[in-house]
């Protein structure tokens, strides 16, 4: 038995006085799809971004791969974690955003090389044979030199996870990724989701679409006002809620 | 009319009578304008006189009315060249000294840290609630306050470095400082705007990526501020261009403190305002120019097609008048 690749224990979470998480349980396993699924307002974006540590939680012990997000337990006590650190914990767990936040002064190209290179300190040419090895993945040859205004939402959200992708992540985040997509496009980026879980990555998704899920989650937890209202495998949960938040809240999603 | 699209019709264009008329007026104008600036002055009791057939005739003299000839006279004159030189240096080092420091402030004010963000906005309140004129009267006298600038340990007789006030802090290194202080105030403001335009979903997609702060800052925020950042700081380069005039008051000879100089001798006030103006006018256009061509480059990626250049904006307008003039351009079809 391998150790999982995130154990959230307990996560507490508020913002000015609104608790947002409150108390919340998570195991996701190595080479797992996990889908986050809730309605707005739930907690999933926190949960995620507590993850990554982009949010600090206030309480709770929250685990990845095996270390505790942000902090350092030392002789009993635990150590905040100083910022090179943190960067490099952030470095190895890669974030798809709904609004896909692609750098717009770069080019798609320069986008997927600028953390492999700043970051990671890879050579430059190196960097570019791995982008459009990337690019080649997500079905983008050929729109290296565009800037990402140039290209449509959902080629966009594919280059953001070609970018992602480049820093070599042992576990993926995707808060929303095809939310924020025209209903044509978000096809091709759930493709590309679906190759990359059938390639054996770690993905925690937080998603509206009920089929991706259904067909290549693993797991799936419900979240409602803070806390995981059901969870367990996708296709039990999704056709025979038990509880009645969930019969609710899928009754208006599907 | 066509039925099938197969015939072709004349499009005519809207005629816009108000503009015609506008620009008719805007060119009376214009003439009257030009007229006034080339026409000429009788000299007050001034006559040159012919005798023509025995009798003398006289016609007054006259001059020109903006005493053009004086004014090219002057205008490479070797007093006005180093004013101007003395303007740009100015205008260079000031600039300098305000966009560094302003940055720096900007990226104070928008610290977590309450101390640091707090002392910028002071620094920003102070130089921007006295005038510049003030200042710079205050850092030339500023022997006043300190005799000798020393540099030690607070509290102890320790100095590292110190030098008498009144010998270093020349005119024109008390009106580059009083400027320079002056401008990082502004530009700080400026700046910051930049900062907080720029989404911050780039900060967000930076630090996910694991980059440190600064490293986020410097290649993600920053290369995108500067699109908003740039135009406003080309215009404030060209205030203090003429800002630095200013500077005359403490005695420096700048461009218009050189003017001043030969006036003051000679009584040529008008010409050599000219001289000083027409300076001023032509630096100010060829920033003018260097600024279109930065702003182009720093909207990369956030416009899908970059502004045209004058010279491919003439090129395309000359092409699309050549083109009436080649074979008849084909006529629009109407689709029915």
């Amino acid at each position: 038995m391998s150790t999982p690749m995130v154990e959230a224990r307990g996560i507490h979470k508020s913002y000015a006085g609104v608790e947002v998480l409150r108390g919340v349980d998570l195991t996701v396993m190595r080479g797992e799809v996990t889908c986050l699924i809730g309605p707005s307002g739930s907690g999933k974006s926190t949960l995620l971004r507590c993850i990554n540590h982009l949010e600090k939680h206030d309480t709770g012990e929250l685990l990845v791969d095996g270390n505790l997000v942000g902090y350092e337990a030392r002789g009993g006590k635990l150590y905040e974690r100083n910022d090179k650190q943190i960067c490099a914990e952030r470095s190895q767990i890669g974030m798809v955003f709904q609004r896909f936040n692609l750098f717009q002064h770069l080019t798609v190209l320069e986008n997927i090389t600028i953390g492999q290179v700043k970051v990671k300190g890879v050579d430059p040419d190196g960097a570019k044979v791995k982008a459009r090895s990337l690019l080649a993945r997500v079905g983008l040859e050929g729109k290296e030199r565009h800037y990402p205004s140039q290209i449509s939402g959902g080629q966009q959200q594919r280059v953001a996870i070609a970018r992602a992708l480049a820093m070599e992540p042992k576990l993926m985040l995707f808060d929303e990724p095809t939310s924020a997509l025209d209903p044509e496009l978000v096809g091709e980026v759930l493709d590309v989701m679906r190759d990359l879980a059938e390639s054996g990555m770690t993905m925690i998704v937080v998603t509206h679409e009920m089929n991706f899920a259904r067909e290549v989650a693993s797991s799936i937890y419900f979240l409602d006002g803070g806390v995981i209202e059901e969870s367990g495998n996708p296709r039990e949960v999704l056709s025979a809620p038990k509880s009645v938040r969930l019969q609710s809240f899928l009754s208006k999603v599907l | 009319m066509t039925e099938n699209g197969d015939a072709t019709v004349k499009v005519v264009p809207v005629r816009h009578v108000g503009q015609w008329i506008a620009s008719a007026v805007a060119i009376l104008f214009l003439a009257m304008l030009v007229h006034t600036l080339f026409s000429r002055l009788p000299v007050p009791g001034q006559f040159s006189c012919r005798l023509v057939n025995g009798v003398r005739k006289c016609r007054p003299l006259t001059e020109w009315r903006f005493s053009w000839d004086i004014v090219g006279r002057y205008f490479f004159t070797s007093e006005i060249l180093h004013g101007l030189l003395i303007t740009l240096k100015l205008t260079v080092l000031a600039m300098l000294i305000g966009i560094v420091l302003g940055l720096l402030i900007a990226v104070m004010r928008v610290s977590t840290n309450r101390l640091i963000s707090t002392i910028a906005w002071s620094y920003t309140w102070f130089f921007r609630g006295t005038p510049v004129l003030v200042q710079i009267y205050v850092w030339y006298f500023f022997s006043i306050l300190y005799p000798v600038l020393s540099l030690g340990i607070p509290f102890t007789n320790v100095t590292l470095v110190h030098f008498a006030t009144k010998t270093t802090l020349t005119a024109f290194l008390a009106a580059m400082v009083a400027l320079g202080l002056n401008e990082a105030a502004y530009m700080s403001e400026i700046a910051r705007a930049g900062l907080i335009s720029v989404d911050e979903g780039q900060t967000e997609a930076a630090i996910s990526l694991g980059m440190t702060r600064r490293q986020t800052l410097r290649f993600v925020v920053l290369p995108q501020a500067m699109r908003v950042i740039i135009p406003p700081t080309g215009n404030e380069v060209i205030s203090m261009l003429k800002t630095t005039s200013l500077a005359s008051a403490i005695g420096l000879i700048e461009l218009f403190g050189a003017a001043q100089n030969i006036y003051g001798n000679n009584y040529l006030i008008m010409p050599l305002l000219i001289v000083a103006s027409l300076w001023y006018i032509l630096v100010t256009t060829v920033l003018s120019i260097g600024q279109f061509y930065l702003e182009r480059h720093f909207a990369k990626g956030a416009l899908r097609s970059p502004p045209l250049t004058p010279i491919q904006r003439l090129r395309r307008d000359v092409a699309g008048i050549l083109s009436k003039f080649r074979t008849p351009r084909p006529a629009r079809e109407v689709v029915s």
